[in-house]
């Protein structure tokens, strides 16, 4: 090999290329399926649309974030609510994506479905370059959600004895109308006041509309608010036990739990003479 | 404008008054359509409700994206149980106002002059330029309540005249599905390619030449009040149906209008007009969104008027004649770079083009005149600052509506060029600096019998909304 | 990715032996933590939305943002070497306990080493969320009902982080993550001790919640014991 680069400098640069390259490339791609999101096309995209309100250096604090409630997510934080992985974890690319496209209920966030999904995987690509913890740790380990049991008098009783046990009713009210005796006081990690859910509105939920997104909130806990995890507290079964019951509690939603319990005679007392 | 055209030929006091009718007559038919001034709906409104910057609904302000195009099938809507007005501010209004002042420069190169020295009218070129202003829209529009939206546009024309551009009441997601929507009043026809949101701005260039064209010699464009012509870039009167898909991907609408273009108080018709859309979108990957559409709009006009003797009875008309608009058109991108293109057919009856009343013998020569047209308009979007765009458009007439007319006669080709530069990029206002240059040959339309009148339209103008 | 791996864990190796030898021996830093001025009044805490907890006090109990001990004493303030200890020490094996007894963290400021375990007991008919609101560190949030089993968490990197129950407002407490393994917290008579410390210039840093921080500067040349002390200024308000 007639080469002048002296072999010492080749191998310090293979070394160096070996080191470098693997985690800057992870932290500025996405992947999302087959879809593979790029940071640099996704720059462009979150000064379109993004920038408002989560402001130029992805700290939540675009012009209009003094007027929106709640906050925009802070990214270089990188305190994600909406996760399948355990709480404290940084969560998967597919997370991020269902979260743009989702928008979250009752925020100023908008679905973002109308954009192509390439987009959208390269925003997700893009927001992941605001803090170091994507280059330093990996997404944490999806949880597993398990076949979802069947609707029974049983498992919403159970699902009732749960939340009265676990104490959801501290924050989320007894008939899960969010107004427990703590729910004035919550704050997020901002610090700014926050409210508990409100089953009995019925509105969908800030991560996502099925069972198996109500199963994953309180399994994995919305990180930065008040939520906690209850992953090492619960077993599966008696989750799918809690997720019946606090479908009923979504009084205006129609359901397969609500229609259940319609059949039994329409309330849980009901229920629960039939069951013990 | 056609105010400006009158007032022009006006100025020079010797103008002979035959030539002076007809080169009104021209402009009318050349520019008439331009009476109602494209409104834009770019609503900082909606902007300042939302915390979005403009770019997040618009390419370019105020051409939509797919984004603020879904977010307008919702019913100006972004569906997070935050749109109702019970969750604003009480001291958020939705409104925002829309002005142009600007330099512009129009020139016309077959006009026909009264010459004292030979007293006699020769063929001359005319150019006019100074400072303007463009009319004025206010865009109000919002939500009533959870899927209940208005918009309300009065528009005043650049004297402050005022009339009502839109006004309409949306009833959005019935039987809770998105492909159920309906709208009632007076709004924009549901054009993909809107013309309310059109790029460019100047005389010449600031609407679609093929959204009100007349063929030439058109007795429609002649003035008589109870003949209103057609323009499917006119808003309408009407009630609409529509629906898409969540993410707008697929969408259709079916309209039943008044036949009477638009103008309020029934001035003439007692008859209906069905106009029917659907397109549909395809993801290409990186390269971005492309939709494919197409439209129909059949309609009639009366052609007989029920008089009382001398004036004619508003409403009354009877001796329905029919039209139609029919074509497709497609949206093209390739990341920055876009295309819209745009075909129509379109035809009349011969009664309305000789302005015969029905059932009574055409004058000579009189048959149902048919055109075809289409444009490509390019745009390569720089940044959301910063649109080069251009638009090349051509129509043909396919069939004379006078048989005695050269084939080409009243054949259409505009040209139009220009940019927009948008200095800031807020969800407060929207300001642009506008710059274009557009070209318009009509065939044999010149005053002077035979010749082609070639308009042109250069402008620099400060758009800003608030 | 490996190759990295192995340089991580080759520099881990140095670094305990470097602290294997440091260890042993040395001079010792002591003192006291007072303050001067008047320090906020405690506020008295209300239990009675948690009869649980209100039951576990027969006399009422107050916040305890600020702890004073006879003498203007001051209890919680971490004592650690900020500049000048070797880096890298390795986290003792045994883990720290934090517990939730009567509605209140006992103790109530835990001081830990990075990548120490740290216990998490509750020991109340209730349940608690514990909420690190850490921003060096992961920000978690776990549910621990009454009867549940303790749990253990690590934290990787420096920093003190508040903690709360967003169940029960009243309850607040800090996980001071420490670097080094020179560290102590002043208990109800203000002492510290840092000792084993081989010769060398270090930056004593004290850390209060309510007062912040403080630094100095101490040499040590050999075995002897450097007696330094903190006072910290207290604000009524």
């Amino acid at each position: 090999m007639n080469t002048k680069v002296p072999s010492k400098w080749v191998l310090w640069l293979s070394a160096l290329a070996i080191l470098a390259l693997p985690s800057a490339a992870a932290a500025q791609e996405s992947h999302i399926g087959k879809l593979t999101g790029h940071a640099s096309s996704g720059k462009e995209l979150y000064r379109r649309f993004c920038i408002g309100c989560h402001g130029p250096r992805g700290d939540g604090q675009g012009e209009n974030a003094p007027y929106v409630t709640p906050q925009p997510r802070n990214f270089v934080a990188a305190t994600f609510k909406c996760r399948s992985t355990v709480t404290g974890t940084l969560p998967t690319d597919e997370d991020l994506f269902n979260a743009v496209t989702r928008g979250f209920n009752t925020t100023n966030m908008p679905s973002w479905e109308p954009l192509t999904p390439q987009q959208r995987a390269d925003l997700v690509a893009y927001i992941k370059t605001f803090s170091e913890r994507w280059k330093n740790e990996k997404p944490g380990t999806p949880i597993e959600v398990p076949a979802e049991t069947a609707v029974t008098v049983e498992s919403i009783n159970h699902g009732k004895e749960l939340f009265q046990k676990l104490e959801c009713w501290k924050c989320h009210g007894p008939e899960g109308r969010g107004d427990g005796p703590s729910a004035s006081t919550l704050t997020d990690s901002n610090d700014q006041p926050i409210r508990p859910y409100n089953f009995s509105v019925g509105t969908r939920f800030k991560c996502g509309t099925t069972n198996q997104d109500l199963y994953k909130i309180f399994i994995t806990g919305v990180d930065g608010t008040p939520m906690p995890s209850f992953a090492d507290v619960i077993k599966p079964n008696e989750a799918w036990d809690l997720v019946h019951y606090l479908r009923t509690l979504q009084v205006t939603r129609k359901g397969p739990e609500s229609e259940f319990m319609k059949a039994k005679g329409g309330s849980t007392k009901a229920a629960d003479k039939s069951g013990k | 404008m056609l105010f400006r055209a009158s007032k022009e030929t006006g100025n020079m006091r010797a103008v002979h008054s035959s030539f002076r009718s007809s080169a009104f007559l021209v402009a009318a038919i050349l520019l008439g359509s331009m009476l109602l001034q494209p409104e834009a709906d770019a609503i900082p409104a909606f902007a300042r409700k939302y915390g979005l910057p403009c770019s997040a609904c618009h390419e370019a302000w105020p051409k939509l994206n797919n984004f603020g195009q879904t977010f307008k099938d919702n019913g100006y809507q972004l569906g997070n149980d935050r749109d109702a007005p019970i969750w604003q501010q009480p001291t958020y209004w939705p409104i925002a106002l829309r002005m142009t002042p600007n330099w512009h420069r129009e020139g016309a190169d077959h006009m026909a002059v009264y010459d004292p020295a030979t007293d006699s009218i020769i063929n001359q070129g005319i150019t006019t330029h100074g400072f303007d202003l463009s009319g004025m829209d206010m865009l109000t529009a919002g939500t009533l309540a959870k899927n209940i939206s208005f918009l309300l546009v009065p528009s005043a024309d650049n004297e402050g005249a005022f009339h009502f551009e839109s006004a309409s009441v949306r009833f959005s997601n019935l039987l809770k599905t998105s492909w159920l929507n309906a709208k009632v009043g007076k709004f924009e026809l549901d054009n993909m390619v809107s013309e309310k949101r059109i790029m460019t701005l100047s005389n010449n260039g600031g609407l679609f030449q093929l959204y009100h064209f007349l063929p030439a010699g058109d007795y429609q464009a002649s003035g008589d009040p109870n003949f209103v012509g057609f323009g499917l870039g006119d808003n309408q009167l009407g009630v609409e149906v529509s629906g898409h898909s969540k993410n707008d991907y697929t969408r259709y609408s079916v309209a039943v209008l008044s036949s009477n273009d638009g103008n309020v108080n029934l001035p003439t018709s007692r008859g209906y007009d069905t106009y029917l859309t659907f397109s549909q979108a395809f993801n290409a990957g990186s390269m971005g969104l492309q939709r494919v559409g197409a439209y129909a709009y059949v309609g009639q006009a009366p052609t007989i008027f029920l008089t009382d003797g001398v004036n004619v009875i508003p409403g009354a008309g009877t001796g329905n004649e029919k039209f139609y608009r029919t074509g497709f058109f497609g949206m093209w991108y390739l990341k920055k770079l876009d295309f819209t293109t745009m075909f129509m057919h379109g035809s009349e009856s011969a009664y309305l083009y000789s302005g015969t009343p029905a059932g009574q013998t055409l004058p000579l020569g009189a048959q149902a005149p048919k055109w075809n047209g289409g444009w490509v308009e390019t745009h390569y979007t720089v940044n959301p600052q910063l649109i080069i765009l251009q638009r090349y458009e051509v129509i043909r007439m396919s069939q004379q509506g006078n048989s005695a007319n050269a084939s080409n006669y009243g054949d259409m080709d505009s040209l139009t060029f220009g940019y927009r530069y948008y200095p800031f990029m807020t969800s407060r206002a929207g300001f642009a600096f506008h710059n274009e240059y557009s070209r318009v040959r009509q065939r044999g339309t010149s005053p002077i019998p035979g010749l082609d009148l070639t308009t042109s339209s250069v402008f620099l103008g400060f758009d800003f909304i608030f | 990715m490996k190759v990295n791996q192995i340089l991580m864990s080759g520099i881990a190796v140095l670094a305990a032996a470097t602290m294997a030898v440091a260890a042993p021996g040395g001079g010792t830093v002591s003192g006291k933590v007072t303050y001067e001025g008047t320090p906020a009044k405690q506020k008295p805490i209300d239990m009675s939305k948690e009869p649980s907890c209100a039951k576990a006090h027969a006399t009422p109990i107050t916040t305890e943002a600020v702890v004073t001990g006879e003498g203007n004493t001051l209890e919680n303030v971490v004592v650690y070497i900020s500049a000048g200890a070797p880096d890298g020490a390795t986290a003792p094996a045994q883990a720290v306990t934090i517990t939730q007894r009567g509605c209140q963290y006992v103790p109530h400021l835990v001081a830990l080493q990075v990548n120490q375990e740290l216990k998490v007991v509750n020991e109340d008919q209730t349940s608690h969320n514990i909420h690190p609101l850490a921003k060096a560190n992961r920000e978690w949030n776990k549910s621990q009902p009454p009867g549940s089993p303790a749990f253990t968490e690590k934290f990787d990197k420096e920093e003190f982080i508040p903690v709360k129950c967003n169940i029960h407002p009243w309850m607040h407490s800090t996980f001071a993550v420490m670097k080094t393994s020179h560290y102590s917290v002043t208990a109800g008579n203000g002492g510290f001790t840092l000792p084993n410390l081989p010769p060398g210039k270090y930056t004593i840093t004290a850390w209060h919640e309510s007062y912040g921080t403080q630094t100095q500067d101490v040499t040590i040349t050999g075995s002897e014991t450097k007696t330094i002390s903190f006072v910290f200024k207290a604000k009524p308000y």
